[in-house]
C-alpha cells in the first residue's frame, strides 16, 4: 500500500465521513430526543437540495446560492415543524409511537419524493458547488467543495455539540430526551422543544443536500441511499450517542473508501451492510451505544 | 397589590390516572408563610394530588388557586413560571447530565434565570456534597445525593412555594437530620412548603399543620397548636383496631 | 356452528366462484392484468401480515422476500434454462433460505433493532442485486424471463387467461395455507407469544423457533408469489425493493387490518385498483403513490382500533412521551 493509496482512502473516508455524519447527526437528535427514526430525513435532504437549486439556477429564480441556502433552511423549517406536528405528534401518548412512526414517517417521504418528482421531474440537476476548482489534501486531489465539506462538516458538528452542552435550550433538548417528566417540572415546555429538535435535524438535513447535491447528481431519489447509511450509522455508532454517530459516521466513511479501493465500487456496500449486521448481532448497542431503552 | 391569604387553596379537586378517580373531592389550603404537610398511607393519594397540582395530571373537578390565580387549567411549565414548584417522589432526574449541568438548567424559566447566580450559590453552600459532585452525572449519585440534588433542582426554579413529595424516602436518619435542617432553612426565608411525607416525626418537626389523606379525601386536619398524640396519628393511620 | 361460521364458509365459496368466473365476464386484458397484480400484492400481504401482524415480528424487510423471489426465478429461468413453473418454486425456497437467515439476528434482537436490521438486510439484499449486474442487469433489470409453459398451451396468446388463473390458484392456495397455519396450534402459539411474551416464554413456547418458522412461512408464499410475477411479466427490476412498493404493500396490511388475512387481500385488490387507476389519471403518474402515501397515515390516526392487534404488542421500546403518567420520576 503506498502512500498514495493511504492518502487516497483517507481523503474519501473524510469527505465521505462529514457526509454521512451531518446526516446522521440529524438522525440521531430525533432519536435521543423522541425516541423514534425519521424515515424522511432523507427526503428533507433532497427537499433541501431542490429548493436551493430552484431559487439559486438560472433555470429557476436564478437569485444565486447564498439566497438558495438561505430558503432552503427556512424551507426546511417548515417542513420539519409540519413533519412533527401531522405524522409525529397525534402518536405521543401511543406506546406503539416507535412502530408507528416508522411507518408514518415513510409515508411522509414517499409523498415527498414523489411531490418532488411531480413539481421538479426526474431529469438530473445539479447544484453549483460554492467554491470552485481543485486542492491538494496530502498527497490526493479532490476538488474545492469536497474541500469545502471536509472543513465544514466538523464545524457544524462542533457547534452542535456546544450547543447541546452548555447552552440553555440544547440542554433542555437534552433533558427531555433522558427524563420528559422532571423536564416538565423545570419549566421545560416539552412540545416545543420537540419541535425545535425536528426542526433543527431537518435544516441539518437540507444542509447536507445542499452540500452533496454539488458533487453529486440531483434526482428525486437522490436521499434514498444517504438515509439508509443513516440509519445504519446511527445504530451503529449506537442509539443515543451524538458523539458515537459521529465516530460511527467517519469510521464508516473510511472503511467503506477503503473497501472501495480493494474490492470495488460494486461490492463494497454489501460488505458495509453485512459487516453492520455482524457487529449488530454481538453487540446490540453498537459502538458507543447505551443498553437498548 | 395586597398579597393574598392563602398561597396555595384547592376546592373540591377530583383527579385519576385511568376510569377511576383517585382525588374523591380534596378541599385544603396553604397560606402565605406556612408550612403544611400532608400524610397518610401510601396509594391513597398524596402523589396524584401534587400531580394534579402540578398539572402533571389534568384535574376531572374542582379548582386550584396559587396566590389568589386559578392554575388548573394551565399548562405544566406556566405553574412552574409562576413559582410553583413539585419537586417529584424519587426523581431520578437526568440520569446523563452532570450535577452542574443540572443546576444551571433548572433555572429555565426567566424568573429563575434572573436569580441564578445567587440561588445556586445558595444550593451549593447547603448541600456541600454536591458541590462536590458538580461534574458527576446523575445516574453516579447515591440515593441520598440524589434526593438533595431533587431539592437543588427544585431551589434553582426559583419558587415562591415548594411542594415536597417524601424528600426523606429510603435515607438514614443522620441524613434525614440533614435534609431537615435544610427545608427548615429554606421555608425560614418565607417560602411556603407543602410537604409529604410517611415519616411522622420528621414532619412534626418541621410543619405548621397536618392533614390527613385517606382514600383520597381529606379526613383530619391537625394544627401544631393543639397537642398531638402520637397514638392518635398511629389510630388515624391503623384505624383504632391497633392500640 | 354458530350462524355467523356457516355464513363465512358460503360466502368464501361463494367468492371463490365468483373469482373463477371473472374472466368469462372481463375480457379487456388490462382489467385482467389488474387483477393478476391484485392477487400477487395479495400473497405478499396476506404473509406479510403473518409475520407482522400475528407474531408480530417487526419485519421490515419483507419486500426484500418477493425480490428474492422475482430474482432467483428469473435467474434460474433464463440463465439456466430452468423450467418456470419449477423456477417458481425455487423462488419461493429461496426466500424461504434468506428468511431463515434473517431469523438469527430476529431472534436475538428486540423492537427497534429488529426493524433496523430486517431493513439493514433488505438493503443488503438489494445491493447485492445491483451489483451482480453481470447475471442481474444491475439497474437495468432483466429482460426477456421465459414464461410459463403448458403442453399444448400457449399463455401469451390467450390474453391472459390462463395467467388469471395460475394467479387466482397461487392465492386460493395461499389463503388457506396462511389460515391453517393461524388456526392452528403454531398459530396460538404465535399470538400468545405476540401478546405477552415474557409469558409465553414461561410456558415454554420455543420463542425462537417460532419466530424463525413464521418467517420462513411468510416468505415462502412471498418468494413463489414473486417468481410468478417474473415470469409473468418476464421483466425484473430492483425496483421491486423499492420503498414505494414496500409502502403500498404495507398500506395493504394496514388499511386491511392486522391480523386479519382475508382484510389484506381485499385490500390488496382494493389498493391495486385504485392505484393503478390512478396511475392513469393524466400527469399523475408516480404522484398516486403520494395519496397512497396519505391514506397510511390516515389510516393510522384515524383507524387505530382496526390496528388493534398490531398494537397490543408488548411495548419494548420507550416508555410513551406525555400519556400515561404513574407518577414514577
Amino acid at each position: 500500500m503506498t502512500a498514495d493509496t493511504i492518502s487516497a482512502i483517507i481523503v474519501s473516508g473524510l469527505v465521505l465521513g462529514s457526509v454521512y455524519a451531518l446526516m446522521a447527526s440529524g438522525l440521531s437528535m430525533i432519536w435521543t430526543t423522541l425516541g423514534i427514526f425519521n424515515f424522511a430525513h432523507g427526503a428533507l435532504m433532497t427537499l433541501g437540495a431542490y429548493v436551493a437549486w430552484t431559487i439559486s439556477n438560472s433555470a429557476g429564480l436564478g437569485l444565486g446560492l447564498a439566497a438558495g441556502i438561505a430558503v432552503s433552511i427556512a424551507a426546511l423549517i417548515g417542513a420539519g415543524i409540519l413533519i412533527e406536528r401531522i405524522v409525529v405528534r397525534p402518536f405521543y401518548d401511543d406506546r406503539d409511537i416507535l412502530l408507528i412512526t416508522v411507518m408514518t414517517t415513510l409515508a411522509t417521504m414517499i409523498f415527498l419524493e414523489k411531490g418532488i418528482q411531480l413539481i421538479w421531474g426526474a431529469r438530473l440537476k445539479q447544484l453549483p458547488p460554492i467554491i470552485a476548482g481543485k486542492v491538494q489534501l496530502f498527497r490526493t486531489t479532490i476538488s474545492a467543495q469536497e474541500t469545502l465539506i471536509i472543513v465544514v462538516a466538523p464545524l457544524l458538528l462542533g457547534a452542535l455539540w456546544l450547543f447541546l452542552r452548555h447552552s440553555r435550550i440544547g440542554r433542555g433538548i437534552r433533558a427531555v430526551g433522558q427524563n420528559p417528566d422532571a423536564a416538565r417540572l423545570i419549566g421545560i415546555d416539552v412540545s416545543r422543544l420537540f419541535i425545535t429538535t425536528f426542526a433543527m435535524s431537518a435544516v441539518l438535513a437540507g444542509l447536507t443536500g445542499v452540500l452533496l447535491g454539488s458533487v453529486r447528481l440531483l434526482t428525486p431519489d437522490f436521499g434514498d441511499e444517504p438515509l439508509v447509511k443513516a440509519l445504519i450509522i446511527v445504530i451503529f455508532g449506537g442509539l443515543g450517542s451524538l458523539s458515537g454517530t459521529i465516530v460511527a459516521a467517519y469510521l464508516m466513511g473510511i472503511v467503506e473508501a477503503a473497501l472501495t479501493f480493494f474490492i470495488g465500487i460494486y461490492w463494497a456496500p454489501s460488505i458495509v451492510f453485512l459487516l453492520l449486521i455482524i457487529v449488530l448481532l454481538f453487540r446490540p448497542q453498537g459502538l458507543m451505544g447505551k443498553v437498548a431503552r | 397589590m395586597t398579597k393574598p391569604a392563602n398561597a396555595l387553596e384547592i376546592r373540591g379537586l377530583r383527579a385519576g390516572y385511568d376510569a377511576s378517580d383517585v382525588l374523591l373531592g380534596i378541599q385544603m389550603h396553604v397560606g402565605a408563610s406556612e408550612r403544611v404537610g400532608l400524610f397518610g398511607p401510601n396509594g391513597h393519594g398524596k402523589t396524584t394530588l401534587l400531580n394534579t397540582i402540578s398539572r402533571v395530571i389534568r384535574p376531572r373537578a374542582g379548582e386550584v388557586r396559587f396566590m389568589g390565580e386559578p392554575i388548573s387549567g394551565l399548562a405544566p411549565q406556566k405553574i412552574v413560571e409562576r413559582g410553583l414548584i413539585h419537586v417529584p417522589q424519587a426523581n431520578r432526574l437526568f440520569p446523563d447530565m452532570q450535577v452542574l449541568e443540572t443546576l444551571e438548567l433548572a433555572a429555565f424559566t426567566s424568573r429563575a434565570r434572573s436569580d441564578l447566580k445567587q440561588n445556586l450559590d445558595y444550593v451549593l453552600a447547603l448541600f456541600p456534597r454536591l458541590a462536590e459532585r458538580r461534574a458527576q452525572q446523575c445516574k453516579t449519585l447515591s440515593g441520598g445525593e440524589r434526593q438533595m440534588l431533587s431539592i437543588g433542582v427544585g431551589l434553582m426554579c426559583a419558587p415562591r412555594m415548594l411542594m415536597l413529595d417524601e424528600p426523606t424516602l429510603g435515607l438514614s436518619p443522620k441524613l434525614k437530620d440533614e435534609l431537615a435542617d435544610a427545608i427548615a432553612g429554606i421555608s425560614s426565608h418565607g417560602i411556603p412548603l407543602l410537604l409529604v411525607e410517611q415519616d411522622i416525626a420528621f414532619i412534626l418537626s418541621l410543619v405548621d399543620r397536618m392533614y390527613l389523606v385517606d382514600h383520597g379525601e381529606i379526613s383530619r386536619e391537625i394544627s401544631r397548636g393543639g397537642e398531638v398524640d402520637h397514638q392518635e396519628i398511629m389510630n388515624m393511620y391503623f384505624g383504632s383496631e391497633a392500640s | 356452528m354458530p350462524i355467523s361460521a356457516q355464513w363465512r364458509g358460503w360466502a368464501l365459496a361463494a367468492l371463490v366462484v365468483v373469482g373463477l368466473l371473472v374472466p368469462f365476464f372481463i375480457q379487456d386484458t388490462y382489467l385482467r392484468h389488474l387483477f393478476i397484480i391484485s392477487y400477487i400484492y395479495g400473497v405478499v400481504a396476506a404473509s406479510w401480515d403473518l409475520s407482522l401482524g400475528y407474531a408480530g415480528v417487526f419485519n421490515f424487510g419483507h419486500v426484500a422476500f418477493f425480490g428474492v423471489g422475482v430474482y432467483a426465478t428469473g435467474l434460474t429461468a433464463k440463465l439456466l434454462g430452468i423450467d418456470p413453473w419449477i423456477a417458481i418454486v425455487i423462488g419461493g425456497v429461496a426466500a424461504s433460505a434468506v428468511a431463515a437467515v434473517i431469523a438469527l439476528p430476529v431472534v436475538r434482537l428486540q423492537g427497534v433493532y429488529v426493524v433496523l436490521v430486517t431493513f439493514a438486510f433488505s438493503q443488503l439484499i438489494l445491493q447485492l442485486v445491483i451489483s451482480q449486474s453481470q447475471f442481474t442487469g444491475g439497474t437495468q433489470g432483466m429482460v426477456r424471463v421465459p414464461t410459463l409453459r403448458l403442453p399444448g398451451y400457449n399463455f401469451l396468446r390467450d390474453y391472459k387467461f390462463g395467467y388469471y388463473y395460475v394467479a387466482f390458484a397461487l392465492l386460493v392456495l395461499t389463503t388457506i395455507c396462511l389460515r391453517r397455519i393461524v388456526r392452528s396450534d403454531f398459530g396460538l402459539s404465535l399470538k400468545a407469544l405476540r401478546d405477552n411474551e415474557d409469558y409465553g416464554v414461561s410456558r415454554g413456547i420455543p420463542i425462537g423457533l417460532q419466530r424463525l418458522k413464521v418467517l420462513v412461512a411468510s416468505a415462502f408464499f412471498t418468494g413463489i408469489a414473486g417468481g410468478f410475477y417474473v415470469v409473468y411479466l418476464r421483466v425484473a427490476s430492483p425496483e421491486v425493493f423499492d420503498f414505494s412498493t414496500a409502502s403500498l404493500v404495507l398500506s395493504m396490511v394496514l388499511v386491511g387490518g392486522t391480523s386479519s388475512i382475508y382484510g389484506s387481500i381485499f385490500a390488496a385488490l382494493g389498493l391495486t385498483f385504485i392505484s393503478e387507476g390512478l396511475a392513469n389519471i393524466n400527469g399523475l403518474g408516480e404522484g398516486r403513490f403520494m395519496l397512497v402515501a396519505v391514506a397510511m397515515v390516515i389510516v393510522l390516526l384515524f383507524l387505530p382500533k382496526g390496528l388493534a392487534s398490531l398494537f397490543t404488542l408488548k411495548a419494548r421500546g420507550r416508555p410513551s412521551l406525555e400519556g400515561k403518567i404513574s407518577g414514577k420520576f
